[in-house]
């Protein structure tokens, strides 16, 4: 894809988001929005991070593709947090709203670790697609350990 | 031939020769046990960053629960499940006699530790059997995560954080009961857990059995995922 295109897409994502924010989608429906981009994030950064970890076969066009729709679902939960989400099907801790600056910073933190993945992935570099993987994990670890409620 | 004690602890401070220590297997899984569970539970409670570290020592960990399992059917007279595994009304007598003031340490596991014994064995066998199939829900998965279904892996995960508590429990217990042996009763249950004699046959038998629990750990959690 080229840079173009790319942004175009990502300008498009974000004025859908701005629009569905501004709309401002019921509290259970933004729940399930913000889940339903962890589920792709899950999906995937998982698959990059198997193949960072040696539990799947390293795949150049894969990691980049892969890599492209993580930056994509990366920027869709945030705009999820609305007022009243704190409550219901959710695992989100109300420090979440106690504390909004430092989840802020964690998810600009999470989102811009995300945005070199593609790039990364596309030198076809291994081992510097590790220690991105690497970096996205714990900027991911570092929200879930203050703001997400263990199981 | 068993080699003779270089002291007999609990003469030291009872008066009744009862036991030369434990064999070094033994000393070597119960230390080198606690260390990892103490790891275990630090690093599964620190952040996701430590999960890495988390994983690794539960394969430890599993190594060390299969070498304790083989070396309970084959291994030293007073390590062995058949030699500390009693009836309850064993153990039941036990802790009578305990309270009608006798104060003597049969050798090996007495009737009522014996059942302390299992209970942590099977509790920790429970902990890192739910853990190869446990997730974080992001970057972290136990290695047979992938084998079942998400609803296995959400209950395997549930179960994996409850029952560090029944866990926690059982060493809480376990160190009171040290104590209360150690310095209420002044028998030495420590120095045995230290100083220990080991027989030729035990050292062969224990170091086969160790290097079989680390190959059957490794299939488990590297060869047979892939």
């Amino acid at each position: 894809m080229t840079r173009n295109k790319r942004f175009l897409a990502l300008a498009v994502l974000g004025v859908t988001a701005l629009a569905v924010q501004a709309q401002s989608p019921k509290p259970e429906d933004q729940i399930k929005l913000r889940k339903a981009a962890y589920d792709m994030m899950g999906y995937s950064f998982g698959g990059i991070n198997a193949m960072a970890e040696g539990k799947r076969p390293y795949d150049k066009e894969e990691a980049a593709r892969l890599a492209d729709l993580l930056v994509q679902v990366s920027m869709v939960p945030r705009h999820f947090f609305g007022e009243g989400t704190d409550k219901g099907e959710t695992r989100a801790k109300p420090e979440i709203w106690t504390h909004r600056a430092d989840f802020d910073a964690k998810m600009d933190k999470m989102v811009s670790e995300a945005a070199k993945l593609p790039a990364v992935a596309r030198t076809g570099d291994e081992a510097a697609l590790k220690r991105q993987a690497k970096a996205v994990g714990e900027a991911c670890g570092s929200c879930h350990d203050d703001f997400r409620v263990k199981r | 031939m068993r080699i003779l004690p270089r002291r007999l602890p609990g003469e030291a401070l009872s008066g009744h020769a009862t036991r030369s220590g434990w064999d070094f297997p033994t000393r070597f899984f119960h230390w080198t046990l606690a260390a990892l569970v103490t790891f275990s539970f630090v690093t599964g409670k620190v952040g996701e960053s430590w999960l890495v570290w988390h994983m690794k020592s539960g394969y430890a960990i599993i190594a060390l629960l299969l070498f304790r399992l083989a070396w309970g059917l084959v291994g030293s007279p007073e390590a062995r499940f058949a030699s500390f595994v009693r009836r309850p009304a064993a153990a039941l007598a036990y802790v009578r006699s305990l309270s009608a003031g006798k104060r003597e340490l049969p050798p090996g596991h007495n009737p009522l530790g014996g059942w302390s014994v299992v209970a942590m064995l099977a509790c920790l066998a429970l902990q890192v059997g739910t853990g190869l199939f446990s997730n974080d829900e992001s970057s972290h998965e136990g290695p047979l995560a992938a084998k079942v279904s998400d609803a296995m892996v959400d209950r395997m995960t549930s179960i994996h954080g409850w029952n560090q508590y029944a866990i926690l429990t059982l060493v809480v217990l376990h160190v009171a009961a040290i104590s209360f042996y150690q310095w209420r009763l002044r028998l030495d249950v420590l120095g045995p857990m230290v100083h220990g004699s080991t027989s030729k046959r035990d050292s062969i038998v224990a170091a086969v059995l160790a290097a079989l629990a680390v190959c059957a750990t490794y299939w488990l959690v590297v060869v047979y995922p892939r």
